[in-house]
């Protein structure tokens, strides 16, 4: 990875602020002014203990969405994280599962614990090397091949589960990590994995060659390749991390409830997707950050939390997801066509 | 014979004829194949449909009706994708309707005005798309996932807390015709959802052929800003294509709905992938401007013979990872011909 810095503008120099920064600011002034909003409408909404969960529920989809918004940039689709989720719970509860004979749901591979770890992550790796395959080589839409490796990663997944779980004959340390509070509070290593994932991710959008390339490639892919920019191998890298993002996510989620369930990170894809658009992640590429994906997050997870707490049926997520989209999209088309007038 | 002498030029000579043959009918030798295939494997080992042969008479009626939804769809969801754009709400909006038309049904609607109520509902949640997609200008994969998201969400709301799909019971009884039109064979044993579904793909294929929405399709895909240029709305050929694509989905709606005698808010799932992958097999190109529409109607029998034929071979459980397969085997074939015949 490349660690040359982009320079710094001299300081005193008076900068109009960027579009995208207008559109971050803007959808962190939706979150917090939602937040207000649900905290007049929904009882007991305004404590600190729901700021902190509305943070911590999600931790999962948050770290889906940073590989995602990455690739979203640069101009590719990744709707696969939701299977590689999936398959790479299985595998892990599949490769730590005590060899031997018996239930064929209940004897694995009998790999010791690190290593079944491993194994599982290049499992996730590997669904991510095909999207890069078909996407780079094949150069097939990206909507289409993640569709499919979506399909592949979470087939894989219920065959080696039968179509339901894996959690018997496991180590014992199979739960330790997804459990594993940290400093001594109710906070799991996890979420604060998802807290240094975003730090580190903002850093290498903001900071380093390698994000300021994604922008570029997503703006303008052929001005990118012109300039001797190999866009391909870019591209894999960046289906690399997320599919290595997702199998992380996958790993924890399985250890957490020591279970490899094929059915699990059912639609994660799709939410990743949607906490990215609402957080002003241009799908063309080349516009959008991981901050604006984090308050997109905090945007949803306030509606939908709201409406939980409005006693509405969970039926309605679906129709309130559908709407904050639609806003989202409208408004944030709305303002830039203003500020740019 | 003489000529493959000749053929190992490859410039001229047979070999590019072979070519040119295989891309135009490669899609029919991939059906050949997959019935031979499935007609010879063992299939007594499971007794999920016809104990015997593939190509028993009774089997080949049940999947052909279960295959009226997809069928249907087909068509229309092809020339879509051959103006450059895409529907991915198609399976909610199937939802959706197959639970209107229930709703309808079972409080006494009689079976034709249900039936136009709820196409009437298809053309509207098309026109939805159309509105979000060619006045709004969202792009179309973002707004047809917001709508994706609202159809389900509607119909998830039409059915009650507590009760997973409408059907017979608390004083509501479904009535006698309900399961008629998608089940009882009114012609060689199949009913009237497949004909329906044929009658559609006639349509579409004539459309495709001879009409000008068929041309202004392939133009508004190849070129947009030269089918502009030359005077095409292509904003209303796009518009009428996602109203067209309601429509099939409201009949594929129906079809599900009176095949399974509920009407079930989650019935459609799956079916955008399922018409992608159906429209990707039979060969239009995913940037638009070509494809068949008869193509992709063989691509949907191929599909619906593996799912249901493959049950008979193996578990349920790898249906997942052999439709994934098939999408990204389609996808990348499709690439080869494609390009190759762009080469030539």
């Amino acid at each position: 990875m490349m660690s040359e810095t982009v320079p710094r503008p001299a300081p005193h120099t008076r900068r109009r602020m960027s579009d995208e920064s207008f559109i971050t600011l803007l959808v962190a002034g939706v979150a917090v002014g939602l937040f207000l909003f649900a905290s007049l409408m929904v009882p007991n909404f305004f404590q600190v203990q729901n700021m902190i969960n509305l943070v911590t529920n999600n931790w999962a989809v948050i770290s889906l969405g940073i590989g995602v918004t990455f690739l979203l940039v640069s101009g590719n689709f990744d709707l696969s994280v939701g299977g590689i989720v999936a398959l790479s719970g299985v595998l892990s509860v599949w490769f730590a599962q005590a060899a031997g004979d018996g239930n064929p749901l209940s004897v694995g591979l009998g790999l010791p614990y690190p290593l079944a770890l491993a194994c599982a992550l290049a499992g996730a790796m590997a669904i991510g090397a095909l999207n890069a395959l078909f996407v780079v080589r094949f150069g097939i839409p990206s909507i289409i091949v993640t569709l499919g490796t979506m399909m592949v990663a979470r087939g894989i997944a219920q065959v080696i589960t039968h179509g339901s779980q894996r959690n018997t004959n496991l180590p014992p340390e199979f739960g330790y990590l997804g459990n594993l509070s940290m400093f001594g509070t109710s906070v799991k290593f996890a979420v604060v994995l998802m807290a240094v994932l975003l730090l580190v991710a903002v850093f290498i959008e903001k900071r380093m060659v390698f994000g300021r390339i994604t922008y570029w490639i997503g703006t303008n892919p052929v001005a990118a390749t012109l300039s001797g920019i190999d866009r391909g191998w870019h591209i894999t890298k960046l289906y690399l991390f997320s599919s290595a993002i997702a199998g992380i996510v996958g790993i924890l989620l399985a250890s957490e409830f020591k279970s490899g369930y094929s059915n699990r990170g059912t639609l994660m894809e799709f939410d990743a997707l949607v906490i990215a658009l609402l957080g002003g992640v241009a799908i063309a590429g080349g516009f959008g950050s991981v901050i604006g994906m984090f308050f997109g997050a905090i945007i949803l997870a306030v509606v939908t939390s709201a409406a939980t707490g409005l006693v509405l049926s969970p039926d309605w997520q679906y129709i309130l997801k559908a709407i904050a989209v639609f806003l989202a999209i409208v408004a944030q088309t709305w303002a830039l066509a203003r500020r740019n007038r | 014979m003489s000529d493959i002498q000749t053929s190992t030029h490859a410039q001229t000579g047979l070999l590019p004829k072979v070519g040119a043959f295989l891309r135009d009918y490669y899609i029919y030798f991939v059906l050949v194949a997959v019935v031979l295939l499935l007609s010879t494997a063992n299939l007594d080992k499971f007794d999920l449909f016809e104990r015997g042969n593939f190509l028993n008479k009774n089997n080949i009626i049940n999947i052909l009706r279960v295959s009226a939804p997809i069928l249907v769809i087909a068509g229309a969801f092809t020339m879509l994708m051959i103006s450059g754009y895409i529907d991915l709400s198609v399976g909610s909006a199937m939802s959706l309707s197959a639970v209107v038309y229930a709703l309808l049904a079972i409080n006494g609607v009689p079976f034709l005005l249900a039936f136009v109520l709820t196409v009437v509902v298809g053309i509207g949640l098309g026109a939805i798309n159309g509105f979000l997609v060619v006045r709004l200008k969202i792009t179309p994969v973002i707004a047809t996932l917001i709508t994706l998201s609202l159809y389900k969400g509607v119909a998830l709301l039409l059915v009650e807390d507590g009760v997973s799909a409408i059907k017979s019971g608390g004083g509501l009884k479904m009535p006698g015709w309900f399961n008629g039109y998608g089940r009882s064979g009114i012609f060689l044993g199949l009913p009237a959802a497949f004909w329906v579904a044929i009658a559609v793909t006639i349509a579409f294929v004539v459309i495709q052929r001879r009409g000008v929405l068929g041309k202004h399709a392939a133009a508004t895909g190849g070129n947009p800003t030269a089918a502009k240029l030359s005077g095409i709305n292509t904003g209303r050929v796009v518009f009428l294509l996602y109203i067209l694509v309601g429509v099939t989905a409201a009949l594929a709606g129906i079809a599900r709905s009176s095949f399974m005698s509920l009407g079930d808010p989650l019935s459609g799932d799956g079916m955008e992938l399922t018409a992608i992958l159906v429209v990707l097999l039979g060969g239009t190109a995913f940037s638009g401007g070509e494809g068949r529409v008869l193509r992709s109607f063989v691509g949907a029998l191929i599909i619906m013979a593996l799912t249901v034929g493959m049950l008979t071979l193996v578990p349920a459980y790898y249906q997942t990872l052999v439709i994934g397969a098939a999408l990204l085997a389609a996808a990348a074939s499709n690439h080869v011909i494609t390009r190759k015949g762009r080469a030539e």
